[in-house]
């Protein structure tokens, strides 16, 4: 073999990592049920065991591409059209090897950020973490002033460690090339490393989470918990500690209450993209927290797009003509003055109708409708058909990778649900082009709480 | 899909299979090294696999050794299942109890003394259990783990460089080496290399054999090119004599291509770490190695 040889061996970076990536993700869904073998107490012994005890331990578990790729599994439900999606599960539930730090390791975080351990911070600390984070653990603890607070704090290093990672651009290039073909993925790049370095800035999430809780403030089911300003860095995030079953209780629940709180999500998601020009990209089921009548508690805002006017217009148009205006021309040019569509491609625009339609079948006409795991994953199937004709011609720009999760990701949670509603009459509620009056309890609930706001609050 | 026709097929899944079974459930004793030693540390490191590629180059470079390899081992023709097996007898002999550990270098014992016959490159004859043969091997193997975890993995004080060159007359011991023969530090075994270099060469059979390897036919597609770049890490990583004989320049090991390589590492480990019984395995280890502190 000639150095000419090796030298392009250094540098090749085929299109194989990706793949491992998926296949050991794939086995990994085998694995991880025994992952940590034993049941309840003993996992959790066994976990506190092999618990992360220092910086290295941190980067022996995490670095190497690991904390990458796991990041990748997670954010994967919407750049990936490349791997089935028990792929895509099972690469996020690469998380579950990465065992807590222990006690000792967080209260040094907990020192290094807010200047002094735990026990002096607080008037109360938890030393076991209550959930684990992929790049943290969250511990409950009590401030000074008496509030029940939840503190997630960041692995040490962990920034360092990834940021080192993703600056491997060309092992991000093939590992995306699969992940997603028909995507520019150079602009996937761009995004999935801005995405993942705003994750580890914890100063942003509490920003951002600030915007949604002084914008749903007073809102009659939606919540989102509080940042303490004072107890919170770039590493360590303090916020109110929140109640509320889990997603896995919520599926035991009465179809009733899985109604409410479905539809507490989509006003969730809609108004936050059409009013706050912020789309939370993270539905994942483990960040709600539901009570009865609808109540939903928003948890983790690390994901957080925002929009600008020129970004959300299309969106907007292509709504308005598919859905309200009837306009199929109409449509086709929003699709291309967005860069959906290339403009001229050769097909009908009766194809592009046939093929768009599916995305928008739950609002295009008025009426109940039941969403199903089945509508779900047609629409994922049709998001990842490259034999569709439009395949040629049509591309996801950038600023819009992050929405793929509206069409992934809630309606895979909405499905799960067997959500019933009329979702036409809610969406009417919230189209800017709409507005138009409310058409469910909640919606009765919400107009009145838009009412007591005061307009300074309206971005 | 046979041997045969895909002789490298499946080479991770084997070896993962190997490692896995090979790390003890329950056990005895703790083994001829001990959860506390540098040896159970460095034959789990990321690094590991540069490790193995590396000291197979090295080992080929002496030509009685090379022709023991060439003319009684199936290697060529079940590549994945020799290196497995080769995998499976070093974390036997590391993690496992010492009785486990004397059955597979037994094992190895019974295997050498079949292995004899005259190098057709020099004309001398050879056999295995050659305890100047074994040394060179054993060497060959030390050197080489240092060498990628130095470069690749988790770096190695000074002091347990010598620990671990010490640690590791053991596994030499437990394969014929009579005791006091093998280095036992690390100026030892530089003394020992440098002294062997008249004795080595690049034979044909050596530069066809490291050829095969590196270029291994038959992986399965998504191993192949980080395969590829395993191989590259581990020529990078030869010593200057060895890229000497193989006719090689060397390479600027740059803090970049270093970082590249761990992160090649690090996805081949997520995907070894998806095989069955891997991660149960690691913990095994990890578990006994924290509670000897």
């Amino acid at each position: 073999m000639s150095i000419r040889a090796l030298a392009r061996l250094r540098l090749t970076r085929g299109l194989a990592a990706v793949r491992l990536a998926a296949r050991g993700g794939a086995r990994y869904a085998t694995n991880a049920p025994r992952l940590f073998a034993a049941a309840g107490d003993q996992r959790e012994q066994l976990r506190n065991d092999l618990a992360l005890r220092t910086a290295e331990d941190v980067a022996a578990t995490l670095g190497t591409m690991k904390g990458v790729l796991m990041k990748l599994g997670q954010m994967a439900s919407y750049v990936d059209d490349g791997l089935a999606p028990p792929v895509r599960r099972t690469l996020s539930r690469l998380q579950d090897s990465v065992p807590p730090m222990t006690a000792d390791l967080a209260a040094e975080m907990i020192t290094e950020e807010l200047g002094g351990p735990p026990d002096q911070v607080f008037d109360t600390w938890d030393p076991e973490p209550i959930a684990a984070a992929s790049i943290g653990q969250v511990h409950r603890a009590i401030t000074k002033d008496g509030r029940a607070v939840a503190v997630k704090v960041q692995y040490p290093g962990i920034a360092r460690t990834i940021a080192a990672d993703l600056g491997n651009v060309a092992l991000l290039r093939s590992l995306l090339r699969v992940a997603a073909p028909s995507q520019d993925v150079n602009g996937l790049i761009e995004e999935l490393r801005e995405r993942i370095t705003e994750e580890l800035d914890y100063l942003r999430e509490a920003d951002s989470q600030r915007m949604f809780a002084a914008y749903f403030d007073g809102h009659p089911t939606i919540t989102v918990p509080k940042i303490v300003d004072e107890l919170s860095t770039a590493r360590v995030i303090t916020s109110e500690l929140a109640a509320g079953a889990r997603w896995a209780e919520l599926l035991t629940w009465p179809q009733a209450e899985k109604d409410l709180a479905a539809e507490t999500i989509y006003r969730f998601t809609f108004r936050s993209l059409y009013e706050m020009h912020a789309f939370n990209g993270d539905p994942h089921p483990g960040n709600y927290l539901f009570r009865p009548g609808g109540q939903v508690t928003f948890l983790d805002f690390g994901l957080v797009k925002f929009f600008t006017p020129d970004e959300l217009k299309p969106l907007v148009h292509m709504v308005r003509y598919l859905c309200v205006d009837n306009d199929p021309a109409a449509f086709r040019t929003s699709m291309e003055d967005a860069d959906f569509l290339t403009a001229g491609a050769p097909i009908s625009t009766d194809q592009v109708i046939e093929h768009m339609a599916l995305f928008y079948d739950t609002v295009r006409t008025p009426g109940t409708r039941t969403m199903t795991p089945g509508y779900a994953s047609a629409v994922a199937r049709r998001y990842f058909d490259f034999r569709n004709p439009l395949a040629p011609y049509a591309r996801i720009p950038k600023s819009y990778v992050i929405l793929q999760r509206i069409n992934l990701g809630m309606f895979a949670l909405l499905g799960d649900l067997a959500a019933t509603a009329d979702w036409r009459a809610i969406a009417e509620e919230i189209w800017p082009f709409v507005q138009a009056p409310p058409s469910t309890a909640m919606g009765e609930a919400e107009t009145a709480w838009r009412a007591r706001r005061p307009p300074s609050q309206e971005p | 899909m046979t041997a045969e026709v895909f002789p490298a097929a499946g080479l991770i899944e084997r070896a993962a299979a190997a490692f896995a079974a090979s790390v003890p459930q329950r056990q005895a004793d703790d083994g001829f090294f001990g959860p506390g030693s540098v040896t159970w540390r460095l034959t789990a490191d990321l690094s590991a696999p540069v490790a193995g590629l590396r000291s197979l180059m090295v080992q080929a470079l002496h030509p009685l050794a090379m022709a023991g390899v060439d003319q009684h081992s199936d290697w060529r023709a079940d590549p994945a299942g020799r290196l497995a097996s080769t995998s499976a007898y070093l974390v036997t002999i590391t993690y496992g109890d010492r009785a486990a550990a004397r059955r597979a270098a037994d094992r190895v014992r019974k295997i050498h003394e079949r292995v004899r016959g005259t190098d057709p490159v020099t004309g001398r004859p050879y056999a295995a259990g050659d305890p100047d043969l074994l040394v060179w091997v054993h060497a060959g193997l030390v050197d080489s783990v240092l060498a990628a975890a130095d470069l690749f993995g988790t770096p190695v004080s000074a002091a347990d460089k010598d620990r671990y060159v010490a640690e590791m007359t053991v596994a030499a011991e437990l394969v014929g080496v009579p005791a006091g023969r093998a280095p036992a530090s690390a100026a030892d075994l530089a003394g020992y290399l440098a002294g062997i270099q008249p004795e080595l060469t690049r034979s044909q059979t050596a530069a066809e054999s490291t050829e095969y390897l590196l270029a291994l036919r038959g992986l399965d597609e998504d191993i192949a090119d980080i395969w590829r770049q395993i191989a590259g890490a581990a020529i990078a990583s030869l010593p200057p004599w060895a890229l000497d004989l193989y006719g090689w320049a060397p390479a600027k090991l740059t803090a970049a291509y270093r970082e590249e390589v761990r992160q090649v590492l690090g996805v081949l480990d997520v995907l070894y770490l998806g095989e069955p019984g891997v991660l149960e395995a690691r913990q095994r280890i990890e578990l006994r190695m924290r509670q000897a502190g």
